[in-house]
């Protein structure tokens, strides 16, 4: 039996909707104690930035994705390079194309009115959480595979902690004074390195991240703003184009 | 006080954020993507996050660097919690010291 035949197969879930909602809930937990330093960061840098404290939850609120909000933060400039801050959202978002196509099998048997909401909370964590849940309930044989109240219970948390957490850095943010002092800076590249060994398939397929890495601290050097981080990536992408059709 | 360009970057952060979280599930959904075009998104989340820290690797405060290698270290190894903290603490300890 296909995925999409197992989510679309009737039949019964094991708990009601609030016991789904509070496994949900519980999920979550380990994930809320991983993101609020960095939610407290990112407010704090924001502040440093010049956002207020009513921008920063209107940032983090309304688009809800912490590693393009953090790269805006360090592009942000008074006022904001509007394109620029588009393209790099875009790019550092791209990722949410693969894991929405990953979903996809476990929750096209869901309505529409409810499927477009819920992927508006569709992050990282709130996406692995979820997919990883679908399968096991797949290969355990519950129908539906994806318990919609259980993805809820784990993704509201997560966002309402994200927006809270980041407001409060930004109202903290001048008590900290400048948090590049203190080393809060290098919470930054430890979040991505640790992102990146999760996506560690070996070095073969890591060699468009050296090339990228490669052309993106060139460009740094070479060229004043953050074109870098467009350069950088799209010269990685074009190396992983060459590298599969050389394989 | 809000500013309206604020407003406005922020609102097409927001619209472009969106069209990524659904635009995966409306248009893959029915489709399979060609051997290329897969390698490419397989590699793309990587190719972005190592961009977006690679001035870290260049930098000029020796600190700086010797605190990336702590935590690059840290990261091959440890979860996400604790390598955050080995390197914040390790910036900030060596910053410190090397002034």
């Amino acid at each position: 039996m296909s995925v999409s035949e197992i989510a679309l197969a009737k039949g019964q879930t094991t708990n009601g909707r609030g016991d789904e909602f509070r496994r949900g809930l519980a999920a979550s937990v380990p994930v809320l104690l991983g993101i609020v330093p960095y939610a407290l960061v990112l407010g704090a840098q924001a502040a440093r930035k010049g956002l207020g404290v009513a921008e920063v939850p209107l940032m983090t609120g309304l688009n809800f994705a912490g590693g393009s909000e953090f790269a805006a933060i360090q592009l942000w400039t008074s006022p904001p390079h509007i394109l620029l801050i588009a393209a790099i959202t875009l790019l550092v978002n791209s990722r949410h194309f693969l894991m929405g196509a990953a979903l996809a099998p476990f929750i096209k048997h869901l309505p529409r009115r409810q499927v477009f909401p819920a992927l508006f909370l569709m992050c990282d964590e709130s996406w692995a959480v979820g997919l990883a849940d679908a399968q096991r309930r797949a290969a355990a044989g519950l129908r539906p595979a994806f318990s919609l109240p259980f993805y809820l219970g784990a993704a509201l948390p997560f966002y309402l902690a994200w927006v809270a957490f980041t407001t409060c850095g930004a109202a903290l943010g001048p008590v900290l004074g400048d948090v590049e002092t203190y080393g809060f800076a290098m919470a930054f590249p430890a979040v991505f390195l640790v992102l990146l060994r999760g996506m560690w398939k070996g070095f073969a397929a890591a060699r468009p991240w050296l090339v990228s890495l490669i052309v993106a601290a060139l460009a740094h050097l070479a060229v004043p703003g953050a074109w870098y981080v467009a350069a950088g990536a799209l010269s990685g992408l074009a190396a992983a184009w060459f590298l599969a059709g050389a394989r | 006080m809000i500013d309206p360009m604020t407003v406005l970057a922020v609102l097409a952060m927001a619209g472009v954020t969106y069209l990524t979280r659904i635009g995966g599930y409306v248009m893959l959904k029915n489709r399979a993507l060609g051997q290329r075009a897969t390698a490419v998104m397989e590699a793309a989340p990587g190719c972005v996050l190592i961009s977006v820290i690679a001035p870290d690797f260049v930098s000029r405060n020796p600190a700086n660097l010797a605190a990336l290698a702590i935590t690059l270290l840290a990261a091959t190894r440890l979860p996400m919690l604790p390598t955050v903290v080995i390197g914040v603490t390790s910036a900030g300890v060596l910053k410190w010291l090397m002034g």
